[in-house]
């Protein structure tokens, strides 16, 4: 039975359906019930929270990033998947905190200063929470002294920047000189992208990492989550 | 023959009821829904045309009567001049031209197959190129200029243009600053600020931000260029998918209510304002949402909206004739041609990028402007159709030369073939040991040699008086 719910809650995570009520990949599935319900059924079963989460979520989608890959798979075939996976994960965050198991980390992110494009980080949004990331986005717009206060407030691990223009990239560095300038620097890692941004541009301005893609901005963190010196987390 | 100008409309991808059905829904959109305005004085400006505001979350809606009024102002029909009159255009109606497009950071060389940044006097060249290159009607800028600070970018490519080409100058615009210096410069190339009105030698562009939303700093400009008075065009960027519904029908709601926010703000500003109803509409790649410039469905969205602009009685800047390839091969011109046919079969006004853009319209390259010239001098034969009447039913001739004749000698024949017939400039026609004795060249390498004939060989520039007037009072022109 364990292996059943597992298998569905798989099974949807690749179909990419967060409810009964979605469409998937695959024709006729509407109204057998999706990665929500399957998630919360599991939990009362009393099925194990790590089992869930590798043998459930996490093998789903890394079948979704195979066929994604095999070119079978779209981008919003992608993030259908990866937001099951993050509502999946907003119903177990209650029950990982009291077993103390410890997340993968919180992120804010946020278009910066001048610019209103953002679509780029919403999808990376998504992508991070489909990865077991917590996700805090301040929007777009958004001012250095902005995301100071929220890296005071929401006490993240990281933070993504994001900047469509090469009129407003410039305030990726003004808000790294604001973190710098408020003593938070060394608690957070950095990860910049965007159209206007670059893998010289991030070094340029002593950012942490640089993801030209969605994809990339979630290996990037990933790789930034296990670095020996992420001091993140130490305050939180 | 030079064919401009000629009417299109054969190709239909819309019904009537269905171009009512899109107009519904962009009324409801702009009524229910709304957009957001960024800039406070085209917020204002909104507010006090009879607009809902809320100011809080900068969102503007107006009745469909408002906005129908609005849209009355505008004329239904824009000549813009060249510096010679002969490259006059009147965009309206169903009348077809061409022209460049841009703003590609990039110009690619096809003998090294290199790409760089594109610099002022790639600008330069590029327009002395299409200043001979007789299917490009208009030049619109095409290159930004990466040596150059910004405050500077607008004034120097338009001089590029002018002092280039005598063609008409059409350009996206960066600062406040720098439009006022282009429009001073106008000034004084065409005579005067009421000669410049009467004959619009230049035309300028800015862009809403699909979906729904007009950017603060655009929103600034196009409050400054109506305030002049200039000639310009406020196209709108949906992508299929990404910044637009994934349908075309859905793409085509959001292109004409985000070509009309801009439309709408011109004739709030200055009634009468001189504006072309623009799409850029495209498709995305759904692996990562690049922009695609190539897709069919670009050249089906495309021609819809000269169908959409023809219902509101706007004139259009259409988009098309360019590819995702990013060398000179058979993709690069099966999408340019193709995207470029459809526009114009539709009868879009003025089909830009239709010149010179390949890999996503990132990059330009001197050949491809070559290619393209012969490409759209196909188009435009198509656009023609077919003439029907007695001289060309011939029946009279038919009876002359009777059954086993001939036609080669018939003085109709040499009457006729060069009109009825599109002569070539690139394509070749050789037989095999012919091509072969010319050295077997391919396409591009033909384009090649043409390009480096006309940019080697001819050379338009201001007249000297005028010139010297424009650098002693411009500051910033780097010559």
């Amino acid at each position: 039975m364990t292996e059943d719910i597992l298998a569905l809650i798989k099974g949807n995570v690749i179909q990419g359906r967060v409810t009964q009520d979605d469409e998937g990949f695959d024709e006729g599935v509407v109204g057998q019930p999706g990665v929500s319900e399957l998630t919360e059924k599991a939990l009362a079963r009393g099925i194990g929270l790590r089992d869930i989460i590798n043998k459930g979520l996490t093998e789903g989608m890394d079948i979704v990033g195979q066929k994604f890959e095999a070119k079978e798979y779209y981008i919003p075939d992608m993030l259908a998947s990866a937001e099951a996976v993050g509502a999946a994960m907003e119903i177990l965050e209650p029950h990982l905190a009291k077993s103390g198991i410890k997340s993968k980390g919180k992120i804010i992110v946020a278009t910066v200063e001048g610019d209103l494009h953002d679509i780029g980080k919403n999808i990376v949004s998504i992508l991070l929470r489909g990865a077991g990331y917590m996700v805090k986005d301040l929007g777009n717009d958004v001012s250095p002294q902005t995301i100071v206060a929220a890296v005071i407030e929401e006490k993240p691990q990281f933070v993504g920047l994001s900047a469509l223009l090469t009129s407003t990239m410039i305030h990726m560095r003004d808000t790294i000189q604001a973190l710098t300038a408020s003593g938070l620097r060394d608690k957070v890692k950095i990860i910049i992208g965007g159209a206007a941004v670059s893998e010289k541009f991030a070094q340029s301005i002593g950012a942490d990492g640089y993801g030209a893609d969605g994809f990339q901005a979630v290996r990037v963190t990933e790789s930034l989550s296990s670095s020996k010196e992420n001091k993140g987390g130490d305050h939180g | 023959m030079i064919r401009k100008g000629l009417a299109g409309g054969s190709f239909k991808p819309l019904t009537e009821e269905s171009i009512d059905r899109i107009h519904q829904t962009a009324m409801r959109v702009i009524e229910d829904v709304g957009f957001e305005v960024n800039s406070e004085i085209a917020l204002e400006l909104f507010k006090g045309a009879g607009a809902w505001v809320d100011r809080e979350k900068h969102l503007v809606r107006l009745s469909r009567k408002r906005v129908m009024e609005l849209i009355e102002m505008a004329p239904s029909e824009i000549r813009l001049c060249g510096q010679d009159e002969k490259h006059d255009i009147l965009l309206g109606g169903q009348r077809v031209y061409t022209g460049t497009g841009g703003t590609a950071l990039y110009i690619y060389h096809p003998d090294t197959g290199q790409k760089q940044l594109a610099t002022l006097d790639d600008l330069k060249r590029i327009a002395k190129l299409v200043e001979q290159l007789d299917n490009i009607h208009l030049f619109m800028l095409p290159t930004y200029p990466s040596e150059l600070p910004v405050e500077q970018v607008d004034v120097n490519r338009f001089f590029a243009g002018l002092d280039n080409t005598t063609k008409h100058v059409m350009g996206g615009i960066y600062t406040l600053d720098g439009v006022k210096q282009v429009i001073r410069m106008a000034e004084i190339i065409a005579g005067s600020g009421e000669r410049l009105h009467q004959r619009p030698i230049i035309s300028m562009i800015t862009c809403s931000m699909s979906p729904l939303k007009m950017d603060r700093h655009y929103g600034d400009l196009v409050v400054t260029i109506a305030q002049a008075g200039i000639p310009l065009v406020c196209p709108a960027e949906p992508l299929c998918g990404a910044t637009s519904p994934v349908t075309l029908a859905g793409n085509l709601v959001i292109q004409t209510v985000d070509s009309l926010t801009g439309v709408l703000l011109t004739q709030i500003v200055n009634p009468g304002t001189p504006v072309v109803f623009g799409s850029v509409s495209a498709s995305t790649d759904f692996r990562d949402l690049k922009y695609l410039a190539g897709s069919v469905e670009m050249g089906l969205l495309n021609a819809a909206g000269a169908q959409i602009a023809q219902f509101y009685k706007l004139p259009f800047y259409a988009t098309g004739g360019m590819t995702d390839s990013k060398v000179l091969d058979a993709q690069s011109g099966y999408e340019s041609a193709l995207t470029s046919l459809l526009c114009a079969l539709a009868g879009a006004n003025f089909i830009h990028d239709a010149a010179g853009l390949m890999e996503f319209a990132l990059t330009t390259c001197y050949e491809k402007y070559v290619i393209d010239n012969e490409i759209l001098g196909m188009v435009m034969r198509a656009v023609e159709g077919i003439a029907v009447n007695d001289e060309t039913l011939a029946f009279d001739l038919i009876k002359q030369v009777g059954p086993g004749g001939n036609f080669i000698t018939a003085k109709h024949t040499r009457h006729f073939m060069r009109d009825e017939h599109y002569q070539p400039s690139l394509s070749d026609r050789d037989s095999r040991e012919e091509w072969e004795a010319r050295g077997g060249k391919t396409t591009w390498e033909r384009a090649a040699e043409g390009a480096k004939e006309i940019i080697a060989n001819h050379n338009y520039s201001l007249p000297a008086a005028v010139r010297q007037q424009v650098l002693s009072e411009i500051a910033d022109i780097v010559d």
